[in-house]
């Protein structure tokens, strides 16, 4: 069967009833243009969120965070003026010293990668850009041997959320779907290759293994899972 | 909360929509920039316990829209369309697409301005089509086709290496 373009769109944006949708999962686990078509509405979702997150992320210039200072007309006493500002510039301060944790854990993580393949939304570690995308993606069944990201085994945790592990050059870890978006759970230094690789592997295992729920994936809950977009109240 | 405080929180969005839409990081800033000082202008507008962020954005893609007209009567911004492509013909998308691989930012400005900001809202921050639709003050039926054919020029120009 075909569905008309709006209708995969808006399948992916979630804009469906829970009935529509989930004949259209029922149908993508049989029909491979189908289940190729919603992947390429994905593929560009997550293309476009991946690049233009890292703006939300970006400090607010003071041109613009000056405009919103907030002032002390309605203070009455200079000691209540004095709270006032301890507490403000306790917040800025502690909102500094957070993004300054981040940015040194994330650089720590890749020192040498442009491209990030992390982010921080709200505190809380992302993948972003290329890493994203492969935990999107990629299947681990037919991924390419040279992928810059390899797929390890994927599962649902305890709380019912898909995990996958994943290693690369830069960062090995587990990404846990939530809020629509891949937060690691877990994330070692990308061990590059060899004698390490494996050791991280082992380890990536055992963590893998501790929060599994049941028994990991097979290849065809695996590309369900995908085209259902890692969505297990779905 | 207060009103400021709340604008403060929406700011990071806020600049990013505004990246999207105005692309240069300081036309971007600019158009923040202008937008807060109008919210702040006009804040007896806003209702309490209606969201400040659908009014924020309704504002800012406004303000931006202005300038974009401005600037058009001006004739400083022509608009990098489609039409260079048309002429050119078929060869030539596919050779632009393949000069563009990857690069969301050549792609986005492909875009007509109308289905730029309806990609922006809805598939980068996330509103679903009614809301866009709130924001931008259009009907939905006219929020779902922009969508529609600003996502195939993207997914054109975004395509995966063969």
């Amino acid at each position: 069967m075909s569905l008309d373009p709006e209708t995969v769109a808006a399948f992916v944006d979630g804009e469906l009833d829970d009935l529509t949708a989930r004949r259209i999962e029922r149908e993508a686990a049989t029909d491979a243009a189908l289940a190729a078509e919603i992947a390429r509405h994905r593929a560009v979702k997550s293309r476009l969120a991946a690049h233009y997150a890292p703006i939300a992320e970006e400090a607010v210039p003071d041109r613009l965070r000056s405009l919103l200072a907030v002032d002390d007309k309605v203070d009455t006493s200079l000691a209540d003026r004095r709270d006032a500002r301890r507490t403000r510039f306790g917040a800025i301060h502690w909102g500094a010293i957070a993004a300054s944790l981040v940015l040194g854990l994330t650089i720590g993580l890749r020192p040498w990668m442009p491209i990030a393949d992390v982010a921080s939304e709200g505190g809380t570690l992302v993948a972003a850009g290329p890493l994203a995308e492969a935990l999107d993606m990629q299947l681990a069944s037919s991924q390419p041997g040279d992928a810059a990201v390899r797929i390890g085994v994927s599962f649902q945790d305890k709380a019912g959320r898909y995990c996958r592990t994943f290693e690369s050059a830069s960062i090995d870890g587990i990404g846990c779907r939530e809020s629509e978006r891949w937060q690691l759970e877990r994330t070692l230094r990308g061990q590059a290759r060899g004698a390490y690789r494996q050791a991280s592997s082992g380890e990536l295992a055992a963590v893998a293994a501790t929060m599994m729920a049941g028994e990991p994936l097979d290849g065809a809950a695996e590309q369900a899972a995908r085209d259902a977009g890692w969505d297990h109240s779905r | 909360m207060r009103f400021e405080e709340e604008l403060v929180e929406l700011l990071p969005r806020l600049r990013r929509f505004a990246r999207g839409l105005a692309r240069h990081a300081s036309d971007a800033d600019d158009l923040c920039q202008a937008a807060i000082e109008r919210a702040l202008k006009s804040r007896d507008q806003w209702q309490q316990g209606t969201r400040l962020d659908s009014w924020m954005y309704r504002i800012t893609r406004n303000l931006w829209i202005d300038e974009r007209r401005a600037a058009g009567r001006r004739g400083v911004q022509t608009p990098i369309d489609d039409k260079v492509v048309q002429i050119a013909g078929q060869g030539a998308a596919e050779v632009e697409a393949g000069a563009l691989r990857g690069d969301v930012d050549g792609a986005m400005a492909r875009l007509p301005d109308e289905q730029r900001e309806v990609v922006m809202l809805i598939l980068v921050e996330g509103y679903a089509y009614r809301e866009a639709a709130d924001i931008l003050e259009v009907p939905i039926g006219t929020v779902t086709s922009r969508l529609a054919r600003g996502r195939e020029t993207l997914m054109f120009y975004l395509r995966e290496a063969a």
